[in-house]
């Protein structure tokens, strides 16, 4: 039945007609990134700015103290922004990798590197421990701590371990994961050279034998899946134990699991945009519609789901209404907050659910971007509501009954502003930074694909076959 | 107006087809004239047929908004119509409301688009035409399906293409 | 999928179609077995009609006991179909093509099996219609702020899009039936096929259509059993069920307890009507690997509903937990749900020889389902029964004759249900299996050949 092969532009996976072979591959794509243009350092400059203005805005807070908890909200919600976006991105490698998608091997690696921005969530984080509160005073905690035990401080502790284990990971994931590119531009350097002497530590001795390829995929799946555990994980601890407890009355056995399920929309989110930046900006015109068209239909679907988990807490609060669920539902989207709701709500669920049902707009590269620049600035909004709110009514913690008063909005000053711009310009320079150690693209798995993608004469038409070799 | 006659070719493989379905296009047999059967999908264009044209996207466009509309008098125009508060909620209480709007909107959007495959599909179909019981056994059919007095020009094409058999309009009645 | 048989298109009609168009020696005993469980739950109800819903075990407090249970049971059974047709038709996944009609069919018997569990519940059966907004005369109007109101919506939605769906993707092959059966069977099946005659234009249209329907039917999908699981927990009146988490919850429940479900009646295809050629330990080998990550995120789904039902500290929600957990009766039961639900099957599941025998995967997954059942009368009995300090009114609950009968005789329905569809039309998809030979192709990668597949 099959007919004979014919040399056929690599259509699908990678829309790169030159790419033929495997040396033409890693020729192509790792002299792109021998060196940086001075546009990419001014952009890194730039960032870095940002950076420092972010330390600059932190200092300023610590100098006020971290007694006054209502002053850290900002702060808590920047960090679960970074948690949300950049700290998901790399399930956008992981799971089509267990679901073995042929499409995402292009923008794996753009995926993965973004586990290094956790070092950005692992400094706000420091301060953060300060600055929640004790649990003497009697708010909640799940971990059943009674006042007066000496208990481990578990919020502080658990969590710390797993935001140092999700970071951690995530440094693995990546290396394990480039470790052949890494060998690879180690072997296109001088002999003698400073490069050369990084990329042999790096690699490790990596040459590429059947064994080291079975290890390597081995523990790409572990350390993929335990990544994917701490990730939930962290948003399971953070959200319970640094959001729910300082909110009186406030128990929702749904929140945790919401706040992760929204760190997957977001993270999506931010490897279409980074994957638009790699097109339009940087060259990488392999990044085609077929990738734009899987990652915008899994936004879709989480989209949907945003909705879903929103209006299961909310139907089953507002239903009931008992006073401290009223109360929570005033706090965070009948209240002060109203406004910040209608944006986050139009930009996260509204505006991506009726457009990337146009098959026109879910099929372009742009359409895509559009509605990920849409949904980035919704969950940050929809962060800045919560966590906000939250922590403005973290005094009344100790008290179970409920929230007693609601206080008015609380605004930004400017060294909320200048945290909240440090820690995204600061995750983006560290991306950048790290783009400058391991190849953007992932070149293996490119080279892998053209083993395993070809285009075939059927009869009248040509067909693309897709092997699997699982 | 001319009586329409159907006659079918029935080939045993792709290519052979393929080949007759060149030939009946170099006939002067145009694209509403010919079709292929067959008795499981192929890749669209294996027998170097045009792309298949069709306007389901409509349906469950139009059906949606059936269901929305239809949910949205039934919810609020009941409750207005028989206002007896419950659970100290409104009278037109948004979430509620939203349910059922939401599932008429779905179902709505469900059966257009069925009604829209029957349609596009151009079922029911009361008379076949030419047809053959052994295209669900693997065989492909070409008809040809013209004026009367051109039916016959189509037969010695398929015949000269190769067809393993030639089928007329009813002739389709019998079974192995 | 590496193994995978060549069958050319005759070979399959004639495998695939023996047991339609012919009589298997073991179906009549089958169906009339069935059939009798489901008389006597039918004669059990007739009974109840005419004594009233006194016979059933329930009572105040307890007010929702077995057929409730069931209700919740069969609605989770009914997400199978769906789960497992739409979506890995969606993901483009080879391996479903065996087993989406069966799922979807298990599907539509469910779900008629969950909605007659309220005609047997309710006290006035008669009076079922007051649901529907009718009465343009008199303007009384079902109140649509009921959770009571909106199942209907729901399931109704649900049980029309999955018919819609079987029929759809039907149609191809009562065309192939059409083509091979005679006298009054095939005026039948060419009625029912609409004319079929698989031009390039109907095919596409197939295709359009199982990837339209897929899309629309996956929202109704996790509407409906939100739906359910609201008529639990948007009430504050009983421990337990008052619960955000309870939507979410639910579905994955269903899933996990549909799957395990698709799993079973998989290996009774295998058995029954001989498909082992069709159905391989491949097969299995997925949908157990599929059930792992299901069952997985059903337990995290569980712990949290747990933790946070203890995060409460509210007395009369510990008291609750307490009695599920560690009195008489409930206490074991939980253990059993527990162990049969998780604790047996997945880690059984992790290993590959489990995976691939349709005869470990059968007995796990009914285990699966018997702890789930336990589940959902865990989730709705004890919180009823109010057992908790200063409430005047400890309940308890046990089953009545006829709520034994009637739950088996839901379970005799749906297996009779499949069995005389399996009878009337294929089970196993033809034209989807015939595409499947279509599709299949491979790659020759140095020395080994790699199988791989078609895409457009």
């Amino acid at each position: 039945m099959a007919n004979e092969a014919i040399h056929y532009p690599l259509g699908h996976a990678a829309d790169n007609p030159k790419w033929t072979s495997a040396e033409i591959i890693t020729d192509d794509l790792l002299s792109r990134r021998e060196k940086a243009s001075k546009t990419f350092w001014i952009a890194t400059s730039v960032f870095g700015v940002l950076l420092a203005l972010g330390v600059i805005g932190m200092i300023m807070r610590l100098v006020d103290g971290v007694s006054d908890t209502a002053q850290w909200g900002y702060t808590a919600a920047v960090l679960s922004f970074m948690l949300t976006t950049a700290s998901a991105a790399p399930m956008v490698a992981i799971a089509p990798r267990v679901a073995k998608g042929h499409w995402r091997r292009i923008v794996s690696r753009p995926a993965e590197i973004w586990s290094v921005a956790g070092l950005i969530s692992l400094l706000l984080f420091i301060p953060m421990l300060w600055a929640l509160p004790s649990l003497e005073d009697g708010r909640r905690s799940m971990w059943f701590y009674h006042p007066g035990e000496v208990y481990p401080y578990s919020p502080h502790l658990w969590t710390t371990l797993a935001i140092v284990a999700l970071v951690v990971v995530g440094f693995m994931l990546l290396w394990v994961s480039a470790l052949p590119d890494l060998a690879a531009v180690r072997d296109r350097s001088p002999l003698g050279s400073a490069v050369r002497r990084r990329y042999t530590w790096l690699s490790r001795g990596w040459i590429g034998t059947s064994a080291q390829w079975d290890w390597q995929k081995h523990r790409i799946g572990i350390l993929g899946a335990f990544y994917f555990l701490m990730l939930i994980t962290v948003h399971f601890l953070f959200s319970i134990d640094f959001l729910m407890t300082l909110v009186p009355g406030w128990i929702d056995a749904l929140y945790p699991a919401t706040h992760a399920a929204n760190a997957l929309q977001a993270g999506v989110a931010t490897v279409i945009l980074t994957m638009f930046f790699l097109r339009r900006f940087c060259g990488y015109k392999e990044i085609g519609h077929d990738q734009f068209w899987g990652l915008g239909k899994l936004m879709f679907a989480l989209s949907l789901m945003w909705f879903w988990f929103w209006f299961s807490s909310f139907n089953v609060f507002w239903y009931g209404k008992k006073p401290n669920e009223e109360a929570v539902l005033e706090l965070f989207i009948k209240g002060p907050y109203l406004p910040i709701f209608y944006l986050t709500f139009i930009t996260v669920f509204i505006v991506p659910m009726f457009t990337m049902i146009w098959n026109f707009f879910r099929r372009s590269v742009w359409g895509p971007a559009i509605i990920s620049v849409s949904v980035l600035i919704g969950t940050f909004f929809d962060r800045v509501r919560i966590y906000v709110g939250a922590y403005s009514v973290s005094d009344q913690a100790g008290n179970h009954e409920g929230i007693e008063t609601i206080p008015p909005t609380v605004y930004p000053d400017l060294a909320d502003v200048f945290i909240v711009v440090g820690a995204i310009g600061g995750a983006i320079f560290v991306y950048m930074l790290a783009t400058r150690v391991f190849p953007i693209i992932n070149v293996w798995e490119q080279k892998e694909l053209l083993l395993y993608k070809l285009h075939k004469k059927y009869h009248r038409t040509v067909v693309l076959v897709l092997g699997k070799p699982e | 107006m001319l009586a329409r006659r159907s006659v079918l070719g029935l080939f045993k493989g792709v290519d052979e087809a393929a080949d007759a379905l060149d030939a009946v296009r170099a006939g002067g047999f145009e694209q509403h004239e010919y079709e292929i059967l067959t008795g499981t999908p192929y890749p669209e264009g294996a027998f170097g047929e045009e792309e298949p044209k069709h306007s389901l996207y409509r349906y469950p466009l139009i059906g949606a908004a059936c269901g929305f509309i239809i949910g949205l008098i039934l919810t609020a125009g009941t409750q207005l119509a028989f206002p007896l508060v419950t659970g100290g909620k409104p009278i037109l209480s948004i979430p509620p409301m939203s349910i059922i709007m939401y599932e008429g909107t779905m179902l709505g959007a469900i059966i257009f688009t069925v009604i829209g495959i029957i349609i596009e599909s151009r079922l029911p179909r009361l008379f076949m035409g030419a047809y053959d019981t052994r295209i669900t056994e693997g065989y492909i059919g070409l008809t040809v399906t013209t004026d009367a007095e051109r039916v016959g020009k189509a037969e010695e094409i398929l015949t000269g293409a190769g067809a393993e058999d030639i089928k007329r309009g009813w002739e389709q009645t019998d079974f192995d | 999928m590496q193994e995978y048989t060549y069958a050319t298109d005759k070979e399959l009609n004639q495998s695939l179609l023996k047991d339609v168009l012919g009589m298997p020696k073991w179906w009549l005993g089958a169906v009339s077995f069935l059939a009798l469980v489901w008389l006597m739950g039918l004669g059990a109800y007739g009974w109840e009609l005419n004594q009233g819903i006194g016979v059933l075990g329930v009572n105040r407090p307890v007010y929702w006991g077995f057929l409730i249970t069931n209700f919740v049971f069969w609605i989770g059974i009914s997400h199978a179909g769906i789960m497992v047709s739409a979506i890995l038709r969606l993901t483009q996944a080879e391996w479903r093509r065996p087993v989406t009609r069966a799922a979807e069919v298990l599907t539509l018997f469910s779900l008629l099996a969950a909605l007659s569990n309220i005609m047997f519940h309710v006290g006035r059966p008669w009076r079922l219609y007051w649901v529907a907004p009718y009465d343009f005369e008199r303007g009384v109007w079902p109140n649509i702020r009921s959770p009571f109101v909106w199942d209907p919506s729901a399931v109704g939605t649900y049980l029309i899009g999955s018919s819609l769906f079987v029929f759809i993707a039907l149609i191809p092959d009562l065309a192939a039936l059409r083509d091979r059966s005679t006298g009054l069977p095939r005026k039948f099946y060419a009625m029912a096929s609409l004319g079929f005659r698989g031009t390039q234009s109907q095919w596409k249209l197939q295709a359009v259509a199982g990837i339209l329907l897929s899309a629309l039917v996956l929202p109704v999908f996790v509407s409906v059993h939100s739906i359910v699981s609201w008529d639990f927990a948007v009430s504050i009146g009983v421990e337990g069920w008052h619960s955000t988490i309870f939507a979410p919850y639910f579905i994955i429940g269903a899933i996990h307890s549909g799957v395990s479900a698709v799993a079973m009646v998989m290996a009774l295809m295998v058995w029954l009507w001989k498909w082992d050629k069709y159905i391989t330990p491949d097969h299995f080998d997925a949908i157990g690997r599929l059930l792992i990550i299901v069952a997985t995120t059903w337990f995290f789904f569980f712990a949290l509903e747990w933790i946070f039902a203890l995060y409460t500290l509210e007395g009369p929600e510990l008291s609750l937990r307490e009695w599920q957990v560690f009195r008489l009766p409930m206490g074991p039961l939980f253990l059993t749900f527990m162990i049969t639900a998780y604790f047996i099957p997945v880690p059984a599941w992790l290993f590959k020889a489990v995976r691939r025998s349709p005869k470990w995967m059968f007995w796990t997954t009914i285990l699966v389902n018997i702890g789930m059942w336990l589940e959902r009368f865990l989730i709705i009995v004890p919180g009823l029964q109010r057992r908790q300090p200063f409430e005047f009114e400890w309940g308890s609950y046990a089953p009545s004759i006829v709520e034994i009968l009637l739950v088996a005789s839901t379970f005799a329905f749906v297996g009779m249900g499949i069995l005389i569809f399996a009878k009337i039309f294929p089970l196993i998809p033809l034209f989807d299996m015939k595409e499947g030979t279509r599709l299949r192709d491979t790659i020759r990668v140095g020395r080994r050949v790699v199988p791989a597949s078609i895409r457009e």
